[in-house]
């Protein structure tokens, strides 16, 4: 182990991100590096606990604590330290398949429960994860590896979002012969089309997906299994399948006036927006455009700050985001105390940007859509917005937010998009496949297996588990307790 | 696939790998549960680690025979009853910060359980809070191996004088605290040298057999007559046969330490390979303890990894009357089970001296109240269950304990007969207060002439003198006398206020303890431990005048003497024998010659040695001076040069010093080769050599530069430590 007094010795210092003036102008990401001893200080800090929270993954006062892919946070830390950048890219991939993705979009559930965050600022882990796997690609270790030798088993992967492309490269490395279908025109999923390139700049899944190619995965885009090509087609040219066709059936919200032109579900307008940028470099009118409207987002999570973001970058007249919930406090509260989750107001680029550009928070908590006004072409013109009361519910003992009469105001809105979550899987995959949903439309399995109600059949990711976050859709994806797959 | 070795997480844990009974989940559940006093919590902390750790303890593998009627829980022994039972683990003032030390005396005194001060010593602003409100003096005073601040006041602070033999996670090891955080403050409360390692001897360097232990048990009770002596052994293979003997030797508590036992900084070779579980050792102590007839006279205690209020029903029916924590409180206190307690930086200033870190302290005693009161309560679940009304109808109920039904293949080959089917079922199984170990104190010198004598003097603080004869069978002498000083004026009295002549062979522990303002003379010779833990009081011996021998030839005082002295004076007529001066921390000695091992492990003090020593003279000194006699030139070639240096007598303070010492030695015993040195000093003088250790030098020399540069005592110190910690 490095330095004992290195979380004394150095403060944390996070990436420096471009102002936002500078970054607003354009769709890429917007933090630069620190230098290499910078670094290794970072390194340095890790305390190497005895009991690290932050490789733990596990449920603390019902959140989860620390990573779930039990990434071995404290040894690469110290290899970082001590500038040993190989060492710590090997030990980096034994727990991740994708370092690139989760160094950039995690929310760092590893970085809420580091021991140093208990008394000041944690170790800066996602960064140092960032700095080692852009070294390997620099360095060439993350080249291409193909397995040695094959089994000769086919295996389809449904689906190209985090969790099936991580199937996909466990089973290809384990020498299995791995197809991923991707319905869209770009592999990747959510990944690829969910998350704004501010976020995960398009080009380093293309560089990871060649990488794959290169190892032996056979990526084929723009096929809708359960659409182009049947289940049982599929079963019938595969030992297995994996599904892993995420929780993308929007929720949805039920006000009067819903129907009106110029609402869209978060997840369509973000994918308008890549797949513009991607296709003509944003040519007018070839994607969903916020450019001199009064946008109104439903939805407080990440999601709808990448709309946000998105929207400033469009160059909207104005942002509102509306939050059911009321607004956190900014420090932990005393009955939240580390290793807890923090539950405080986190103010992301999205917000942090409009704020600066429109001069206020684009937030506003503790309010709904009670209804949507449209002009005589059914486009969209006014929300009604109503205040909510928060209110203990008798029966469950749960808080539940309650219209508060009298409230209600009127606000201009020219486009409206919805990212208030997702409710499961979409049924014509699960159908076709004829696997058991549960009662939230995810994929049903014994807990800890993936092994569907049908034969030959495994699910993995979100489709799986419900919506939640790349770094389990990656530990789904990894498979673990896949036995039966070998 | 990598060709990467997996983590083992045995040390640090590591998610899926070894399993660690404190991990995120309870860690959080323990703290959250007692600061927020919610037992359901605390609840489900001890289901996560009764239910899901099961195949981790040998404890994991029994389940109870709960009863048909179970007893209703208002009936079963009170909370504030069991409490009285527990205690925390002996950790070191040193090893945890002054916040968590405190903590944890706060909390038991609180709950009138008993903390321990471990073997640190406790100053005396601590001590004297004994008794009052806010009462910060640990119940249980330590005496290990170093003897650190062990005094005539720490030792009459004591409810319980606890012998430390072995610690449960490193057996055969004496404590360890690195230089790193022997801070100035650590460093005056052990009578030791800021920034230098304190390693404990191995063995207590007056105990090499069971009678030796049998002697420093009756040296304590003399030296506090109302405290219980306890004596901690661990959990190993015949643990039962020392307990036997420990029982014939007049202990009073009896702890058997498992190896689960924290100990932060032991060496990870000691803490994977070394010791057992509790349940082999107390199962062990308490059977062999039926057997011989023994059981009724000693309580039994046992500690190392007591987590939850079914560890402790458990370790009831396996025979422990009292029980004692240790990780868990300090969890309860924020310990968050970095294991970096070896290395000064605990990030929840918790085992930890660094000031800055010690600020990050979170812990209140009302944490460790709460959850010494949960696992109360859940045990008292449990004996309802079991239906039983108190402890002491569980103790050794082993009938209660069975072995789990739903054992896997390999667990069910562990073969725990010798634990549940020992036959020993109808026997008398607990502490009987009525038939206690009979020390006869009543029958000592010190009971029938000494305190009898003085009893007016000592009430009107008036000065006084008696003679008495002395046979080598009177033992400890002066040492009851010496703690009913203590307890009256302290050890600060004026020297010679009280002066005991003797004539005649002194016993073992010839003037042990003694406290400042008692002066003890004999004309005679003395048996080994002669001035042992000699606190503040003057020892002077010299031969009978009738004796026609030449004293400077011939040993007049056994092994051992002033074995941990802490202060006071000590004049030698002759030589001494063995481990002279082993663990003085601060009493000046002068002598005319020494056996082996003289001065070793030496943290303070001055020793003036006319004559000639023994081989490995001042091994593992770290502290204190010696000045040595050398005229046949064995000295170089016998001295242990690891930590000292040896020089000639430049400076003029120390020759004034030697001098004054010689004078004094002769004065008090008129000492032939004292006299014969003063009258032709300066010939002496180029013989003399200097022992000092270099860190000792480093440190002081940087103390006296700080105040000739302006600073205060205490700042100098702190500079200069800090000094010596970045030199390394």
């Amino acid at each position: 182990m490095g330095n004992p007094n290195g979380f004394m010795e150095y403060k944390r210092q996070d990436n420096p991100a471009y102002t936002v003036e500078e970054r607003i102008k354009h769709y890429n990401e917007f933090h630069t590096p620190i230098s290499e001893t910078e670094r290794k200080h970072q390194g340095e800090r890790c305390m190497h606990c005895g009991v690290p929270f932050c490789q733990a993954g596990l449920p603390i006062s019902g959140m989860v604590s620390g990573c779930p892919l039990n990434n071995l946070i404290p040894e690469w830390n110290n290899l970082v330290s001590l500038g040993a950048w190989k060492q710590a890219y090997n030990r980096l991939k034994m727990t991740n398949s994708f370092p690139e993705f989760t160094s950039r979009v995690c929310p760092a559930l590893c970085e809420k429960a580091c021991t140093c965050g208990a008394n000041g600022d944690p170790v800066t882990v996602r960064a140092n994860e960032y700095d080692i796997i852009e070294t390997a690609y620099q360095e060439g270790w993350a080249a291409p590896q193909p397995p040695k030798q094959r089994t000769g088993k086919k295996i389809a992967v449904v689906g190209s979002g985090p969790s099936g492309l991580a199937a996909a490269d466990q089973l290809n490395r384990r020498g299995h012969c791995v197809t991923v279908y991707e319905r869209s025109d770009r592999v990747g999923g959510l990944l690829m089309y969910g998350i704004p390139n501010m976020k995960l700049e398009k080009h380093i899944i293309e560089r990871k997906i060649n990488v794959m190619e290169a190892e032996g995965v056979t990526f084929k885009t723009g096929v809708n299994v359960g659409v182009d090509i049947s289940a049982e087609e599929l079963l019938s040219q595969y030992d297995r399948v994996i599904l892993a066709c995420g929780a993308s059936h929007p929720r949805d919200i039920a006000v009067e006036g819903r129907e009106a032109d110029g609402v869209y579900y978060a997840v369509d307008f973000l994918k308008s927006t890549t797949k513009a940028m991607l296709d003509n470099g944003l040519k007018v009118g070839t994607y969903i455009s916020a450019k001199d409207k009064n946008v109104l987002i439903i939805g407080g999570g990440d999601t709808g700050n990448d709309c946000v973001g998105t929207c400033v970058r469009h160059g909207a007249k104005s942002v509102i985001q509306l939050e059911m919930m009321p607004k956190l406090p900014d420090t932990r509260a005393e009955n939240n105390p580390w290793p807890e989750w923090p539950r405080v107001c986190k103010t992301d680029y999205g917000q942090e940007e409009a704020a600066a550009v429109y001069g206020s928070d684009p937030r506003v908590y503790q309010t709904t859509v009670k209804k949507l006004i449209s002009d005589e072409n059914g486009k969209l013109k006014q929300a009604v917005l109503v205040k909510l009361n928060a209110e203990r519910d008798e029966a469950t003992g749960r808080l539940k937010m309650v219209p508060i009469d009298g409230s209600e105001t009127t606000v201009d809105v020219d486009l409206l998009l919805i990212a208030a979550g997702f409710l499961g899987s979409e049924s014509y995959v699960t159908d076709a496949f004829c696997v058991a949903l549960d009662s939230r439309t995810n994929v049903q399995t014994e807990t800890g297996s993936h092994q569907t109600s049908v034969d030959r059949v495994f699910t993995a990711g979100d489709m799986h588990r419900g919506q939640s976050l790349v770094v389990w859709a990656i530990r789904e994806g990894s498979l673990r307790e896949l036995s039966q797959s070998d | 696939m990598s060709g990467e070795l997996e983590s083992r997480g045995s040390h640090k844990s590591r998610s899926g790998k070894e399993e660690h009974l404190y991990n995120p989940q309870t860690i959080h559940a323990l703290q959250a549960a007692t600061r927020n006093n919610d037992y359901k919590l605390f609840k489900e902390y001890s289901r996560m680690l009764n239910e899901e750790m099961q195949p981790v303890s040998i404890r994991g593998l029994f389940d109870f025979n709960f009863a048909d009627t179970p007893t209703p829980l208002d009936e079963v022994e009170s909370i504030d009853s069991i409490v009285r039972r527990f205690k925390t683990g002996a950790m070191s003032y040193g090893s945890i910060s002054q916040e968590a030390h405190e903590a944890l005396a706060l909390a038991m005194n609180m709950l009138g359980g008993k903390s321990n001060s471990g073997e640190g010593g406790e100053s005396p602003e601590r001590l004297a809070t004994k008794g009052t409100k806010h009462n910060r003096c640990s119940a249980i005073k330590q005496v290990a191996s170093g003897r650190f601040g062990v005094t005539s006041t720490y030792l009459n602070s004591a409810d319980e004088l606890q012998i430390k033999m072995a610690q449960g996670a490193k057996p055969g090891e004496g404590g360890h605290l690195p230089g790193m955080k022997v801070y100035p403050w650590i460093a005056k409360t052990r009578h030791s040298t800021p920034g230098v390692s304190l390693i404990s001897p191995p063995p207590h360097h007056d105990i090499y057999s069971i009678e030796d232990l049998a002697q420093l048990i009756y040296d304590l009770k003399n030296a506090n007559k109302k405290a219980r002596i306890s004596v901690k052994l661990v959990s190993e293979a015949g643990v039962g046969t020392v307990a036997a003997g420990v029982a014939k030797a007049g202990a009073q508590v009896i702890l058997i330490s498992g190896y689960d036992g924290g100990t932060g900084a032991a060496p990870r070779s000691s803490i994977y390979n070394a010791g057992l579980p509790w349940e082999l050792g107390l199962a062990e102590a308490h059977q062999t303890l039926l057997l011989n007839g023994l059981r009724h006279k000693v309580v039994i205690e046992t500690d190392g990894k007591l987590m939850t209020g079914r560890d402790v029903a458990i370790a009831a029916i396996l025979g422990a009357e009292e029980f004692g924590f240790a990780t868990a409180p300090l969890v309860t206190l924020g310990c968050a089970m970095m294991r970096v307690c070896n290395l000064d930086t605990c990030p929840f200033g918790v085992a930890t001296q660094n000031p800055e870190l010690r600020k990050r302290f979170m812990g209140k005693p009302e944490y460790v109240v709460n959850f010494m009161r949960f696992i109360a309560e859940e045990l008292r679940e449990y004996m309802a269950r079991l239906g039983v009304h108190t402890i002491d109808e569980l103790i050794g109920r082993k009938d209660l304990l069975k072995k789990r039904d739903n054992l896997s293949p390999r667990e069910q080959q562990i073969d725990v007969s010798a634990i549940l089917d020992n036959g020993l079922d109808d026997m008398p199984i607990r502490y009987d207060e009525k038939d206690p170990y009979d020390f006869k104190l009543s029958d000592t010198l010190d009971e029938k002439v000494i305190i009898k004598a003085f009893k007016k003097a000592l009430r009107e603080g008036k000065s006084a003198q008696i003679e008495i004869d002395v046979r080598n069978t009177d033992r400890s002498l002066g040492t009851a006398f010496g703690s009913e000083i203590t307890k009256k004026y302290g050890e600060n009295l004026k020297d010679d206020t009280y002066r005991i002549i003797c004539s005649g062979s002194g016993g073992q522990s010839f003037g042990a303890f003694i406290p400042g303002g008692l002066t003890m003379e004999l004309k005679g010779d003395s048996n080994d431990y002669f001035g042992k833990g000699l606190s503040g009081g003057k020892l002077i011996v010299y031969p009978d005048k009738k004796s026609r021998f030449k004293a400077e030839e011939n040993i007049i005082i056994g092994n051992v003497a002033l074995y941990g002295a802490t202060s006071g004076k000590a004049f030698i007529n002759g030589i001494a024998g063995e481990r002279f001066c082993v663990r003085n921390s601060g009493a000046t000695a002068v002598v005319e010659g020494v056996g082996e091992h003289g001065c070793e492990y030496m943290t303070g003090g001055r020793v003036v040695i006319l004559g000639s020593t023994g081989k490995n003279f001042a091994a593992g000194m770290s502290g204190g001076i010696a000045y040595v006699l050398d005229e046949h030139h064995h000295l170089y070639k016998r001295l242990n040069k690891e930590l000292v240096e040896c020089t000639e007598l430049s400076e003029q303070k120390d020759i004034d010093e030697l001098k004054a010492l010689i004078t004094e030695h002769v004065e008090a015993t008129g000492s032939e080769k004292g006299k014969r040195i003063l009258s032709d000093f300066d010939a002496y003088l180029p013989k003399f050599k200097k022992i000092i250790p270099h860190d000792y030098r480093i440190i002081t020399e940087a103390i006296e530069e700080g105040k000739q540069n302006g600073l205060d005592e205490d700042s100098a110190k702190i500079e200069a430590f800090y000094q010596l910690i970045r030199s390394r």
